[in-house]
């Protein structure tokens, strides 16, 4: 009976203690996202005659998010979604991609770059073998006026689907390629002391696939959001009534003085 | 391409309906709808009724997350931006309205076990009051929530002209005004027959005529 009084006592204290580090965590967690709508539309630029769309009309959603307790380092998440079709094809087609597993790295207000890894599928029905893809994104979102530059670079490996295989010719160490880079022009907004920001954007896009390169125009609505950057401030530090020990202002990390 | 462009153009709707409130001179019921604060305002919308009798200076407002009286929610109503009306009852027909929504917003309210997204929310609220008091208008492809159904469902459309199957992830609807709409996660792209647009899911929802 002892035991269980003993064993109770001990859990509860460890249930109260994980609840204060969720309310600390809740205090320093900062992070934020961004969402964009577009679309693109490809043209396929090689001559060969590779068994890929001569077009290729792509249209979704990007979401991306990331959380920290830094101001400067976070961890980064996010998923793509697009589908369209193959203009004269009539097919349909499709460009997914989940990213459990990425870093930013914030600077400015409410710029951030960041690394992504993920699983994904890209296929076209007729003109385009389906395939999981492995891509690894880099995605850079610049500026907190008027203007954001927002640019996303890609490179895939193919799993399955083997014509498309060592489909980028540009890219001997990755079978595709997929970058845009655009421009938005909107509105910078610090409400709430929180800085957003929303605009319609224009780019350009690049793509290799199945040993084709495609060029394009991207058109679509961007929207940022973040908590304001808060840099740790450093805390004070407490010498106990001894002399003895020096600690930090909640009494932990305690070092003996000599 | 010319699709591209007119997506570029986001946001043009030609022959919007007035912001000026009618006259009092009989019972008056008005379904506007207006832009979520900023970040938001590009790509959510937020729907509210607005009721007034005849004879009487305020109206009475009927969506989540307000109400009471208002002098003027055709082109104040905070926090939201931008107003659009999208249909107006007058007469009998708003008096009939105006005790349905009376009726049935309350208890509605009541059990809402809300949830900004993909619903139940302030949008799904509108459309089930359209359909509690048979109004025959419908909420913009903005109103993200509106065809919440839980899981799965099927309906006719608020207009009462076409039919559409309700998922969380996929929303169709098919209607001979109504024209053919996708919402693929809430995300809505279509084409509306009649009077004709293109639907997007930015802005007032539409690009084209005002709707029906």
């Amino acid at each position: 009976m002892k035991a269980l009084i003993v064993a109770a006592i001990v859990f509860a204290s460890g249930r109260a203690e994980a609840r204060t580090d969720w309310m600390r965590i809740g205090r320093e967690v900062q992070g934020g996202a961004w969402l964009h709508y577009e679309a693109t539309i490809l043209q396929q630029i090689t001559d060969d005659t590779a068994p890929v769309p001569d077009q290729l009309i792509l249209a979704g959603v990007r979401l991306h998010g990331f959380l920290s307790t830094s101001a400067s380092v976070a961890y980064h998440i996010g998923m793509d979604l697009a589908a369209g079709g193959t203009l004269h094809g009539g097919g349909f087609a499709y460009d997914v991609a989940l990213f459990p597993i990425g870093v930013g790295v914030r600077f400015g207000r409410t710029s951030i770059a960041t690394v992504g890894l993920g699983v994904g599928a890209i296929g076209a029905t007729g003109t385009l073998d389906d395939a999981v893809t492995l891509p690894l994104e880099v995605n850079l979102e610049m500026g907190s006026g008027r203007l954001r530059l927002l640019a996303r670079g890609r490179a895939a490996y193919v799993a399955g689907a083997a014509s498309r295989h060592d489909g980028a010719p540009s890219a001997p160490f990755a079978d595709e390629l997929d970058a845009t880079i655009g421009l938005r022009v909107g509105h910078h907004y610090e409400e709430y002391d929180f800085p957003t920001g929303n605009g319609y954007f224009v780019g350009a896009s690049y793509r290799e696939l199945a040993g084709a390169k495609f060029v394009g125009l991207t058109i679509g609505y961007s929207i940022d959001l973040a908590q304001p950057r808060r840099f740790r401030q450093p805390e004070p530090e407490v010498i106990d009534n001894r002399g003895e020990r020096r600690c930090d202002a909640r009494g932990r990390n305690c070092v003996r003085l000599l | 391409m010319k699709w591209l462009v007119l997506v570029a153009l986001g946001g043009c709707i030609i022959g919007k309906q007035s912001l000026d409130p009618p006259p009092n001179d009989v019972a008056t019921v008005a379904l506007l709808t207006g832009t979520l604060t900023h970040p938001l305002d590009g790509i959510a919308r937020h729907p509210w009724f607005a009721v007034r009798m005849a004879g009487q200076d305020t109206w009475e407002i009927y969506e989540v997350g307000g109400g009471g009286s208002e002098r003027d929610p055709f082109h104040h109503h905070q926090p939201y931006l931008t107003p659009i009306v999208h249909a107006v009852w007058r007469g009998a027909e708003a008096e009939r309205a105006a005790a349905c929504l009376e009726k049935h917003a309350g208890p509605w309210k009541a059990k809402l076990d809300y949830r900004f997204y993909p619903g139940p929310n302030s949008n799904t609220f509108g459309d089930a009051m359209l359909r509690a008091c048979h109004l025959h208008a419908s909420l913009p492809a903005t109103a993200i929530g509106k065809d919440w159904r839980g899981a799965i469902g099927a309906n006719i459309t608020t207009e009462g002209t076409g039919i559409q199957i309700e998922t969380p992830l996929l929303v169709f609807r098919i209607g001979l005004f109504e024209g053919v709409e996708v919402h693929v996660l809430g995300l809505a792209i279509g084409v509306d027959l009649w009077p004709p647009a293109i639907i997007v899911p930015l802005g007032p929802g539409r690009i084209g005529f005002a709707d029906r």
